[in-house]
């Protein structure tokens, strides 16, 4: 069941989302990583970020919101300590950057390119919706989504995958904007914004107030987003969003995926992207489907 | 190691108002636990309607089971007060570090438990009584009700409540005053609600006194993944799962901190 995205072959389209599954490299004690089509490594910046003080998360109806704030190692620590690791990985690993500037994106980007490494690609964060500069200014702007694809595009041959946001009027314009500049494919979506209040105390339930909602609850929004991107470009669409079951995963390829990212269920169980694969291959047999193309974009216009 | 089991609980029943203590069938997970403040993460509800593990604190490991007490906060509480013996429950663990005694000879240890904060130091206190160690015990509630252990100050355990309806009037920290006070060199060991380790982290800060603290906190994973479950710290947990220097992952550092480790 291999997918293709951009130059990348994926041995099945199923992916665990970044930020939900840390750097990839600790997983492997409650599944066998190899078996996942790959894995998106938690956001990376240039510098070290401590994130948000607590509370960082609450559980909401079939979600969660979170406001994690782009803790990471950074760029340095992540080419010394994880990029070793991948090599021996025999799947595909996707590095995740994020940024406040047009720059900070391209030292990250130019950092890693600059060490030899076994990364597939790139997925750009042009969407977090937890910190004051993470990104957003660009996820919800055609020309800078524009120009940001493009100065990175000009910096590497690898993949490369624009995250965009739900949080936008025209989600299919940006997606449009970064095929034109030449990204190999979009994921969407990014969390859903989202706020949570505790009627007794009349204080948010996590610190930032506003934060990013994630889970089953997001599901139809996207699907809904990927659809409409689909229909928009020709480059690969990833779909993420509240994926839990094998039949999430046909849902998503019907809209017009070729791939997939599992994300909040990695928390509740850190081998929800075996159990989903296997759902998925399960669903595939007994629906005699052979090849991925039989689904993706296959939703029916006849209701 | 860290395993995912799903196990058959054994019984479930009231300990108090409000509380109550669940034995599950855990052969795999019991086998890894280490001591007392580890915890262990439960999936509740049908569905995905609670995404969320609930994490709960290991109050003592017996044939193959572990127990949990757990107070009934929310939803997800309650799913767990409805199981019946011979329900499958799934859980993860087990997690996080337990109390380090080692370093605590010659002291006299003083466990202080509220709310469900009690599960880690019963656990904790049940090992110490089989190894002859010496230790005092005190619990604290608003009320009677809320109470399971009987107040016998000469075995060493001291309860207190608010209202004075069962052992000490007031909170835990007149009693621990008192009793930090008679013996010679204390070690205080903590768990329970905030303001109760806040007013503690004062008295030993203020005292000079050492000691432990099992924090409570909010979590997604419970495993290191999510970052959800951050404590402001005064050192360095710059390790491999939590590279923080301003914060530290409950789940994975805690939840058993030196006192004088973490801000309350």
């Amino acid at each position: 069941m291999n997918t293709t995205i951009g130059s990348i072959e994926l041995k099945n389209p199923i992916l665990v989302a970044s930020g939900t599954f840390g750097y990839g490299e600790k997983s492997d004690e409650f599944s066998d990583v190899n078996q996942l089509g790959g894995i998106i490594t938690k956001s990376i910046t240039l510098h070290p970020r401590e994130g948000n003080p607590p509370p960082r998360i609450v559980e909401t109806a079939s979600g969660m919101l979170n406001s994690i704030g782009l803790a990471n190692i950074g760029v340095d620590r992540y080419i010394s300590d994880m990029l070793p690791k991948y090599d021996d990985l025999n799947t595909s690993v996707i590095m995740n950057i994020a940024g406040s500037s047009l720059t900070e994106y391209i030292n990250v980007l130019e950092a890693v390119e600059a060490v030899p490494n076994s990364l597939a690609g790139y997925e750009i964060n042009i969407s977090c919706p937890n910190v004051g500069e993470g990104g957003m200014e660009f996820g919800v702007d055609c020309d800078l989504t524009s120009q940001l694809t493009s100065e990175l595009r000009q910096r590497t041959d690898k993949l490369l995958v624009i995250k965009l946001s739900p949080n936008v009027t025209n989600i299919a314009a940006i997606a449009q904007s970064a095929e034109g500049a030449g990204a190999d494919a979009v994921s969407a979506i990014n969390t859903v914004v989202g706020m949570s209040i505790n009627p007794a105390t009349r204080k948010s339930n996590v610190y930032t107030k506003l934060c990013g909602l994630s889970g089953p609850a997001v599901k139809p929004v996207g699907v809904a987003a990927v659809y409409k991107i689909s229909q928009s470009v020709s480059i690969p669409v990833i779909g993420i969003g509240g994926i839990t079951k094998g039949v999430d995963v046909v849902e998503y390829l019907l809209a017009g995926a070729s791939a997939v990212q599992v994300g909040t269920a990695n928390f509740r169980d850190p081998a929800a992207g075996l159990k989903i694969l296997t759902e998925f291959h399960d669903f595939c047999d007994k629906n005699n489907i052979s090849d991925l193309t039989e689904l993706i974009g296959g939703l029916r216009d006849d209701t | 190691m860290r395993r995912i089991e799903s196990g058959k609980v054994l019984s479930n029943h009231k300990l108090a108002k409000g509380m109550y203590r669940m034995d599950i069938s855990l052969p795999d997970i019991s086998s890894e636990v280490q001591g007392p403040g580890q915890f262990i993460s439960l999936t509740v509800g049908e569905g995905w309607q609670m995404p969320l593990r609930r994490p709960m604190s290991i109050a003592s490991v017996e044939n193959e089971s572990i127990s949990i007490i757990y107070k009934i906060f929310g939803e997800g509480t309650v799913w767990l007060k409805d199981r019946s013996s011979g329900e499958v429950i799934e859980a993860i663990g087990p997690l996080g570090n337990k109390f380090s005694l080692d370093k605590i000879n010659g002291k006299e240890i003083i466990l202080v438990g509220g709310g469900v904060g009690v599960a880690p130091i019963l656990y904790l206190h049940d090992q110490l009584s089989e190894d002859n160690r010496d230790h005092l015990l005190i619990v604290g509630s608003v009320t009677a009700a809320e109470q399971f252990l009987e107040h016998s100050p000469k075995a060493g355990i001291h309860l207190t409540t608010d209202d004075g309806s069962v052992g000490e009037k007031g909170t835990v920290m007149t009693m621990l005053e008192i009793l930090a006070d008679k013996v010679e060199n204390p070690y205080i060991i903590a768990c329970g609600p905030k303001p109760m380790l806040a007013a503690i982290y004062k008295f030993t800060t203020e005292k000079g006194l050492e000691g432990q603290f099992a924090v409570e906190s909010y979590m997604a994973c419970g495993t290191g993944l999510c970052q959800g479950c951050v404590i402001e710290t005064t050192k360095n947990f710059n390790k491999e799962h939590s590279y923080h220097q301003k914060y530290s992952l409950v789940c994975s550092d805690g939840p058993v901190y030196d006192i004088n480790a973490i801000r309350i």
